[in-house]
């Protein structure tokens, strides 16, 4: 037997998924090697007697039947058969003129098909969502946009792990500059191996690691894909993982859904007010209640600032300790609904949220107006688009609490110019943050 | 990439920062009638060196001005861009010592006046650190929050007045020689000085900034008159801020808050802040021109330690005031100075490179 074939058993020796068959074709005898859990074999080998029968009809040579198998490339090397076997193509060795054809088989369905989307909510809009298979993400994209102009490049990263990346990207309206960079980090780094995103944003692209508002704007959606990518965006897909990321991401991704736009344009205006008003709220809202406990009460109005320090009376400790001891609970509450089964959430939210909540305030640890502010923040912590930024929202609300504490109002200031500065400063390769996209710029680049 | 919107809202509310503090003050102790006169008249100045500069910087081209005089000659750099490094450094200490005078005394009664600098003073580093296009992206946002603040207050501090206090329309040209009068300046002096440093890396065009410009007269002309036509001449010329006191007597009835003076305060604050982290930034220009070989980074730190250093060393109020009033020989020299050599090198460097 070839010297190649016996290196591959060698290599296969310990997987009890690998299997090798013999069969002929066409009078020859031949080799299938491949790995079961991938290639579902019987409907396999039905496929190759279909062929084979057909070859037998039409008195085809059987290098003309090679051709029909697959591609017959004989400078293909042990590393390449290796890594296409892992791949779950199927190996298939003639004797005779010790020759080989990498085949596509009939693969194992190890991919879910397309559900509705799990993590995001449409409004009115296309409802299929990505999945783990990087071909059928790159698919749907291209279903949702019909385009000449659009561009996929495909890299396999990783030496020791493959992974596929694919880029996707909107020619005539994306930077060029910005793709020839990621393009660029993407061949300066091919060998590194990519587990996960923190990984991929720091060793593949050289994104800074300790940033507070990813790079990456992430979506299950194809509808906002492809609106980013007309935007001028480029469009990220790693293997197995049902994203799409969008590069750059921006601001205005937290306050606007491609899909507002089929809701008429002071509908959508509505909405959008609604999200921002959301992401001021969570700032503001507990850093003025500090402010306005323990600080400054002369700003408001005496009524409203006698009130208020009658639902504080017999709170033992200072405003700040009590609002950092219920958003704990809070956080709390919120990390156990997403680790609990679906079934046990609900039950969770009501006793974290409002036995616990109604318990602290008769006990008298927490005023009745803590609890409402609470509230408030959490759900106006929810509206801006996309978990990661709902969750960049919901730590910067704590720099904005424990100025408050100190400089009172001026600290709620002086937390938001921060965050500002903050958001001001962010760019990955020189595109800002916080800028518009805007159509005139996008015109003049490509 | 062209930024002139940007450079434009930065202009303006740099200029909202400051105008509503002292200037008011200023105007109303320096005549006792027809004060529109020498707001118009330190306006049309402003309006004045400010186009002269702008032309200067366009002529010059794609460049700041610490290019051009250290092209002209070391002579030059040391003549306009020293002076010009000591009064941002002055400018530096006189707002943050003031504003933080300020607010201890509207909000922060318990709060050491030490901390209240400390942290005026991170704020606009941090910014700074940033670096000067980061800035203008903060300001952006910044401005989205805050501009709406300062229109919705500023609208409603027209609710006391009374507009038969405007007459007297004409007065005496006797303010020309007040020292308030020339103390106001400062408004003026300090907010367009920035332009000319921003220009290879923020690109704007001019006729923005000269509209941004044009449309902070109102502001110029109502922070005077508010005070003036609410509580008349005699009793505004009483206070040190005339403008804030006239703002702590409108009452908004569905408002839930007593005081709204802090809320315009705090957006004013927080337009100062960019102005203080645009000047530590021009220093730090100036300074790394002067001496390279002190990094940037080190600079942006080292020079708001010693504005807090000497902050502290400010021991009252009074000295504030002494202060200001010795900064304005100098306010003075680089309003006419820096504009006025700004054009003519620019001009005399583009008719030799048309020579050549």
């Amino acid at each position: 037997m070839n010297q190649q074939i016996q290196k591959l058993r060698d290599q296969f020796s310990e997987n009890d998924d690998f299997f090798m068959l013999q069969d002929s074709f066409l009078g020859t005898p031949v080799v299938l090697l491949g790995l079961k859990s991938l290639i579902d074999v019987v409907p396999m080998k039905l496929s190759l007697q279909t062929y084979h029968a057909a070859a037998i009809e039409s008195h085809i040579t059987l290098d003309a039947f090679k051709k029909v198998l697959g591609e017959a490339d004989e400078a293909v090397g042990a590393h390449e058969i290796y890594g296409s076997i892992l791949n779950g193509k199927l190996f298939i060795y003639f004797e005779a003129d010790d020759s080989f054809v990498i085949m596509d088989p009939i693969p194992r369905a190890l991919n879910r098909s397309i559900e509705t989307p799990i993590n995001e909510n449409v409004m009115q809009g296309s409802q299929s969502a990505f999945t783990e298979d990087i071909a059928t993400n790159v698919g749907l994209v291209r279903k949702q946009l019909q385009s000449d102009h659009l561009r996929v490049h495909t890299h396999t990263i990783g030496t020791e792990e493959a992974k596929d990346v694919a880029l996707v990207y909107y020619e005539g309206r994306a930077d060029m500059d910005f793709i020839r960079r990621i393009e660029r980090q993407f061949a300066q780094n091919k060998n590194k191996t990519i587990e996960n995103l923190q990984q991929f944003s720091k060793e593949i692209l050289g994104f800074p690691t300790w940033s507070m508002v990813s790079k990456f704007n992430q979506t299950e959606l194809p509808q906002e894909a492809a609106h980013s990518l007309r935007k001028g965006r480029v469009l990220l897909f790693v293997d197995r993982l049902p994203l799409a990321l969008v590069t750059p991401g921006m601001l205005w991704d937290a306050f606007c859904l491609d899909s507002d736009r089929n809701f008429p344009l002071p509908l959508m205006l509505f909405l959008r007010t609604v999200r921002v008003l959301g992401a001021l709220a969570t700032l503001i809202l507990p850093g003025l209640y500090v402010a306005l406990v323990s600080v400054n009460p002369e700003v408001l109005r005496i009524e409203m600032a006698l009130s208020i320090a009658q639902t504080r009376a017999g709170v033992p400790y200072p405003a700040i300790i009590e609002i950092i001891f219920m958003f704990v609970v809070i956080e709390l509450t919120i990390e156990a609904s997403f680790r609990l089964p679906k079934t046990i959430g609900p039950t969770i939210t009501m006793v974290g949220g409002i036995i616990l909540g109604q318990a602290a305030v008769q006990a008298k640890l927490v005023s009745n107006l803590l609890i409402i502010i609470l509230a408030a923040t959490t759900i106006a912590n929810s509206t801006i688009i996309g978990l990661q930024q709902s969750l960049a929202l919901r730590i910067s609300k704590y720099v904005v609490v424990v100025l408050a504490s100190m400089f009172g109002v001026l600290g709620i200031l002086e937390g938001m110019l921060l965050i500002c500065g903050y958001l001001g400063s962010l760019t990955a390769y020189g595109i800002p943050f916080v800028g518009f996209p805007n159509a005139k710029s996008e015109a003049n680049r490509g | 990439m062209d930024k002139s919107w940007q450079v434009a809202l930065m202009y303006f509310i740099v200029h909202l920062g400051l105008i509503f503090f002292m200037y008011p003050g200023d105007i109303i102790a320096s005549t006792q009638d027809g004060h529109w006169i020498p707001i118009v008249l330190g306006f049309a100045l402003h309006l004045a060196a400010l186009s002269l500069y702008l032309k200067g910087l366009f002529n010059w081209g794609n460049n700041d001005i610490i290019a051009l005089y250290m092209k002209a000659g070391k002579g030059y750099a040391v003549l306009f861009l020293l002076p010009l490094a000591v009064y941002f450094f002055m400018a530096c200490i006189t707002v943050v010592r003031c504003s933080a005078e300020i607010m201890t005394i509207v909000m922060l009664s318990s709060t050491p006046l030490w901390a209240v600098m400390l942290t005026f003073l991170l704020i606009p580093t941090y910014f700074a650190l940033k670096g000067i296009t980061s800035i203008f992206r903060t300001g952006v946002l910044i401005g989205m929050m805050n501009v709406p603040i300062i229109l919705f207050f500023f609208s409603f501090s027209f609710q006391n007045i009374d507009w038969r206090y405007v007459f007297p329309m004409i007065g005496k040209a006797s303010f020309l020689t007040e020292p308030s009068y020339l103390e106001s300046f400062f408004v003026f002096a300090g907010g367009f000085l920035f332009l000319g440093f921003i220009q290879p890396h923020v690109a704007f065009r001019k006729r923005y900034v000269i509209l941004a410009a044009i449309a902070l007269l109102p502001f110029f002309i109502f922070s005077v008159y508010i005070p003036l036509l609410t509580f008349g001449q005699s009793t505004a010329s009483t206070f040190n801020f005339p403008f804030i006191v006239s703002l702590d007597t409108i009452s908004i009835t569905w408002l839930m808050f007593e005081r709204i003076t802090v809320f315009l305060l705090l957006s004013l604050i927080s337009f100062l802040m960019l102005f203080l982290s645009l000047s530590l930034w021009s220093t730090m220009r100036i300074v790394h021109a002067g001496i390279p070989a002190l990094k940037p980074r080190y600079l942006l730190v080292s020079i708001p330690v010693l504005v807090y250093v000497v902050c502290l060393a400010i021991p009252s109020w009074t000295d504030i005031v002494k202060l200001f009033w010795w900064n304005t020989y100098l306010r003075f020299y680089i309003m006419a100075a820096i504009p006025l050599s700004t054009y003519f090198l620019a001009s005399r460097s583009k008719k030799r490179m048309v020579r050549s």
